[in-house]
């Protein structure tokens, strides 16, 4: 029989919240009370995460969000500013010693990266994996993760974007050109694309999880089982979600 | 003397640094290492930037300080490395 994971659709949420359930089921899982976990989710209001190392006023027109209604949050995860808005959003949950999971950082990407490349396969995209962090699609970014270890357990989370309003994106987002000075590409914009953009067609969120959890099922050879947070991982995240994610100490500390 | 360096890190991520050092003494006052790379442990960082108070700004003592910490709290840099990193707080100066 395979192995069974739990699947957790969350739906939508705030940053806050969003961030704060996927540290509390990292703590949960460490604690042996939840098996390796596969979770789906959005955002609502649209919002922009960073990097836990960058700097927030650095990366983020404060002012716009604000008149655009969007929140912002500071991940536990390094990596980039992200601006959640028609996408689908997973995380990973699973102890550092779990067998299918390598224990080198690199390497762990690459699997983890590969189970949504076979879920976008699903769908008729082909993708490409390209290290540290991104899976493009006909050379642009269709999705970027992003992942910590803590207490022994790995998290990953990351984004696969639906549709995308890159003129919005890099409104909000503030985006020096350093950033592309090795890739050849002479503008920002023209570094993303989108599900809808590569198929020329809309798909549903419910579409597109459904190619994603199947992709997790066959790269990791196990069954999701749908499942809910536990009251500890509840509890956990209204814990994170008031002691850290919702605060400025903890989003403008950089 | 405030500063401020961007530095794409060859085949790696982008560092961006604020630096406040001393001109006269050509050392570290106080440093903040931000941008959108990966280290593991996160809390690390911390930790780094206090260690670099009061170091010259000259290359091999940045590297040889950074690689030192580097092994002692055993921190993994993904999307950077010594390196860039000491690269990156040189640019900083005027």
């Amino acid at each position: 029989m395979k192995e069974q994971w739990r699947l957790l659709e969350t739906g939508y949420g705030t940053a806050f919240t969003n961030m704060a359930i996927d540290k509390a089921v990292l703590v949960s899982n460490s604690r042996g009370k939840v098996p390796p976990t596969i979770r789906f989710y959005r955002w609502q209001p649209s919002a922009i995460s960073i990097g836990y190392f960058q700097s927030l006023e650095d990366e983020v027109n404060l002012e716009i969000c604000k008149n655009f209604g969007v929140d912002y949050v500071r991940r536990i995860t390094g990596g980039g500013a992200v601006y959640h808005e028609n996408e689908l959003t997973y995380s990973i949950v699973i102890s550092e010693s779990h067998p299918r999971i390598p224990k080198n950082i690199m390497e762990s990407y690459r699997i983890i990266c590969s189970a949504i490349m076979k879920g976008l396969k699903n769908l008729g995209i082909e993708s490409t994996y390209i290290p540290i962090n991104d899976i493009i699609t006909n050379g642009k970014k269709i999705s970027g993760n992003a992942q910590t270890r803590k207490e022994k357990t790995v998290l990953q989370h990351g984004t696969i974007l639906i549709d995308v309003n890159v003129e919005k994106m890099f409104f909000l987002l503030r985006v020096p050109n350093e950033k592309i000075k090795d890739k050849l590409i002479a503008d920002v914009k023209e570094r993303v694309t989108s599900i809808k953009h590569v198929l020329e067609k809309e798909i549903s969120f419910e579409q597109l999880s459904n190619a994603i959890k199947s992709g997790f099922e066959q790269e990791f050879n196990i069954e999701l089982v749908k499942g809910i947070l536990t009251n500890e991982e509840e509890e956990l995240t209204k814990k994170f979600e008031r002691e850290c994610f919702s605060t400025n100490d903890w989003n403008h500390r950089r | 003397m405030q500063s401020r360096s961007i530095y794409k890190v060859p085949k790696g991520k982008l560092l961006k640094i604020s630096l406040n050092y001393d001109e006269k003494g050509n050392s570290i006052d106080e440093i903040r290492i931000t941008g959108d790379f990966f280290a593991y442990p996160e809390e690390a960082i911390d930790f780094l930037e206090n260690e670099l108070k009061d170091t010259l700004l000259e290359k091999e003592i940045i590297f040889k300080k950074i690689e030192t910490i580097i092994e002692k709290r055993n921190i993994e840099f993904i999307g950077v490395n010594v390196e860039g990193l000491t690269k990156g707080i040189l640019m900083c100066k005027k």
